[in-house]
C-alpha cells in the first residue's frame, strides 16, 4: 500500500507511458506522504471499446492508500496524480478523474510487517521496509 | 460466515497449477482462525498482464491477498491471519517477504451499486 489501479481505454497508453506513470505516481506519493517507494503499486486495467464502466470518465485513477491522513493532502494528492497521468498519457484532463479510499494501515501486511498509522512509522520500520525491499 | 480472498498475481510469477493449492490453503487457514467452514471461503484469482503492473516505478512481481472477513475480529488474530497467508504463499511459491501484499478488511455493508469497488 499505496495501490493504484488505473482503469484505461484498451490499447490507449502503451507500455512507456505506463512505465513514466508509474515513476511519477511513486515520486508524488512518496513526495507527499514519505513513504518508501518499493511500497508503491501501481497497475493499469484496459476497457474494451464500447464496455460501460462505473466511471465518470474513460481514464480513472483508484487510489487505495492508508487511513489518516489530513483532508487536504489526500486531495492535493489526488490532484497532483491526476494532473500526471493526463500530461504522460497525452490525454484532455478533464478525461481523467479519481479516487482515494483509505483502510487502517492494521488492516495490511506487506514486507512481513503490519504497516504503521501514517506518521508512525520510525526510522526501524524504514530500516526493515529497506531491507524486505533489497532482499527480493 | 462468507470470507472472501482476491488474490492479484503477476503474469509468470504464479504458476496456474499452483493456485488451487493456494486457494484451498486459504480457505483452510481462514477456517481454522476465523473459524466456519472452508467451504464458506471464496477465493479468485486475477492476473495483471505483464507491462501492466509496476512497483516503485519499476516491474513488479508482487501479488496481493485483499480479504474480507466478517467484522468486528480483533486485532492480534487479524496479525495471526495476514502472517498465516504470508507463511502459505512463501511455502508454495518461494517468495520474499517483500513479494505478497495481505490485507484482512473487515466486510462493508453491500456498496452502492453505481459507486466502483473499492480497492485495497
Amino acid at each position: 500500500m499505496p495501490n493504484y489501479r488505473c482503469t484505461i481505454p484498451q490499447g490507449s497508453v502503451n507500455f512507456e507511458r505506463r512505465q513514466q506513470i508509474a515513476r511519477a505516481f511513486t515520486d508524488i506519493h512518496c513526495g507527499s506522504t514519505g513513504a518508501p517507494r518499493s511500497f508503491v503499486h501501481v497497475s493499469f486495467w484496459e476497457t474494451e471499446p464500447g464496455a460501460k464502466t462505473a466511471f465518470a470518465t474513460p481514464y480513472y485513477v483508484d487510489g487505495a492508500n492508508r487511513a489518516g491522513r489530513p483532508q487536504a493532502v489526500k486531495e492535493q494528492l489526488l490532484s497532483d496524480l491526476t494532473a500526471a497521468f493526463a500530461s504522460i498519457a497525452g490525454v484532455h484532463p478533464g478525461q481523467v478523474s479519481g479516487r482515494i479510499t483509505e483502510n487502517p494501515a492494521s488492516w495490511t501486511m506487506e514486507g512481513g510487517f503490519v504497516l504503521p498509522e501514517p506518521g508512525q512509522e520510525g526510522p526501524e520500520w524504514y530500516a526493515a521496509a529497506e531491507a524486505a525491499a533489497a532482499a527480493d | 460466515m462468507i470470507i472472501i480472498f482476491n488474490c492479484t498475481v503477476q503474469e509468470g510469477a504464479i504458476p496456474h497449477d499452483l493456485r488451487p493449492r493456494l486457494a484451498a490453503g486459504l480457505a483452510r487457514i481462514s477456517a481454522q482462525i476465523l473459524g466456519g467452514s472452508p467451504d464458506d471461503v471464496s477465493v479468485t484469482f486475477t492476473e495483471i498482464p505483464y507491462g501492466f503492473g509496476f512497483r516503485g516505478g519499476a516491474l513488479s512481481t508482487t501479488s496481493t491477498v485483499r480479504g474480507r472477513i466478517p467484522p468486528g475480529c480483533d486485532q492480534p488474530t487479524r496479525v495471526r491471519l495476514m502472517q498465516a497467508i504470508l507463511e502459505l504463499w512463501q511455502e508454495h511459491t518461494g517468495c520474499g517477504d517483500d513479494e505478497l501484499v495481505v490485507s484482512a478488511r473487515d466486510r462493508q455493508p453491500d456498496a452502492d451499486p453505481l459507486s466502483p469497488p473499492v480497492i485495497d
